[in-house]
């Protein structure tokens, strides 16, 4: 495909519509739960549909791609974590929150990617499904993990002690509501639990699901893409707030993770073309879904116009608009 | 005339994600009931679309009898001094029937 085609996919173009209709300042205001009840819809069609291929795939390999999806889940967050780190535009608290984002998913972006594949006739692995799904949590407990390391580093340097309680209450109780947070968050119960629908129901049953996890889904990806594009732009707005370095860091760290996704795809998990762009996109997406509300609730410390104006406004479009026609183009040259 | 009783009103603006904890505080520190609405605004964490999940705001409000204000006033403090955001304030208020504020939550 050349460069242009690339973008001239539905679901892409109604990114941008959505992104435009702000930008001028349109009136259009879509319905308030909208997009949670198209992501809703779009986490049960894509968990149907990978459960369902991964029911006839290689067990071996798909635990395979589990583990590695935890291993990326827990090391791009330490990757981002030390890149903040490194800029000195954010203080450590900061720097934890943000970098848990880069270690989860975007579903979102992961669909653009399929539409993109789909739209060019790539043939893709059912693996990455389930990586997507096992991606989300890790990062959020990393990200827990380094907020607390932070807090005690933070507390040891400043004795005066603002608060006596900047451990939290009793940290057993803490450490396992916030496990229990990670691990049973919506998007990852329903995307789990699509996946195991699809994977156990009789072959016929999943048949007569055809048009409704088939046949809209790339209509219902648009709608959801032109919602996304309007929140984007609400959010890019804030760059200035933000700051340059971090804007850089939102463009840096996603050829980073795509990077080690390619690596992984390719090398170590054996991937098709398509696949290893699959799991180049889950590498360099940034979650706008899951890690925000874990991080408003267990780093509070954090400001989440830094993480939402990052990941939403900066790496979705970033990786919507070229990260993913980027990322196929050195999936083709390395696995091609 | 009504016969009119005065009870403080504690309104809080935080992010969804609280709502549990503000439930439970409200639970522990035996209030009648709660209101909470969804709520949409702007503010030092930047705006509160309301149209995402992770930027959905709530006002959870709460009556009490005065004697029960300052208990809930010092677990609201507690959230504030992890760096939660949250905006609290309380209000004089009447009302109709003082027995319906009186009697905890199961």
């Amino acid at each position: 495909m050349s460069a242009l085609s690339n973008l001239l996919i539905p679901a892409v173009l109604f990114f941008a519509l959505g992104f435009i209709a702000r930008v001028i300042k349109s009136d259009l205001r879509l319905p308030q739960d909208l997009a949670k009840m198209l992501s809703i819809y779009l986490l049960i069609a894509i968990g149907l549909h990978g459960g369902y291929e991964l029911g006839k795939a290689d067990l071996g390999m798909a635990l395979n791609a589990v583990l590695w999806a935890v291993i990326l889940g827990f090391t791009l967050p330490l990757i981002g974590y030390a890149l903040l780190l490194v800029t000195r535009r954010v203080d450590r608290m900061n720097a934890a929150a943000i970098a848990a984002h880069y270690g989860s998913v975007s579903a979102g972006t992961f669909l653009t990617a399929i539409a993109y594949l789909d739209s060019a006739g790539i043939d893709y692995e059912s693996y990455p499904v389930i990586m997507l799904a096992v991606m989300e949590s890790p990062a959020i407990i990393v990200g827990l993990l380094l907020a607390a390391w932070s807090r005690r580093q933070l507390a040891g340097t400043n004795n005066e002690g603002t608060n006596g309680t900047v451990d939290g209450d009793n940290g057993a109780g803490r450490w396992k509501t916030l496990a229990h947070e990670a691990l049973t968050n919506g998007s990852v119960v329903l995307l789990l639990g699509s996946m195991v629908i699809g994977a156990i129901s009789a072959p016929g049953s999943m048949e007569k699901l055809s048009p409704f996890i088939d046949e809209i889904f790339m209509g219902v990806l648009c709608l959801f893409l032109f919602e996304m594009g309007m929140e984007a732009a609400r959010r890019i707005r804030e760059f200035r707030k933000v700051g340059a370095v971090l804007v850089a860091f939102g463009l840096v760290m996603p050829l980073i993770g795509g990077a080690v996704g390619i690596a992984v795809g390719h090398w170590v998990l054996d991937m098709s073309v398509g696949g290893t762009t699959l799991v180049a996109v889950l590498g360099a997406s940034a979650s706008y879904i899951a890690v925000p509300p874990a991080m408003r609730l267990a780093v509070p410390e954090a400001n989440p116009s830094f993480y939402l104006t990052l990941a939403l406004g900066i790496t979705f479009p970033f990786n919507v608009v070229i990260g993913i026609p980027l990322y196929h183009s050195v999936a083709t040259q390395v696995a091609g | 005339m009504h016969k009119l009783a005065p009870e403080k009103l504690i309104t809080i603006i935080a992010t969804d994600v609280l709502e549990d904890r503000l439930i439970a505080i409200a639970r522990k520190r035996g209030a009648s009931g709660y209101t909470i609405q969804r709520a949409r605004g702007g503010g030092s964490s930047g705006e509160q679309s309301g149209m995402l999940e992770i930027d959905t705001n709530i006002t959870f409000h709460v009556v009490v009898p005065p004697d029960r204000l300052s208990g809930i006033l010092d677990d609201l403090q507690v959230l504030i001094s992890k760096r939660h955001h949250l905006t609290v304030f309380v209000s004089d208020v009447s009302v109709l029937r003082p027995e319906k504020f009186a009697e905890p939550l199961a």
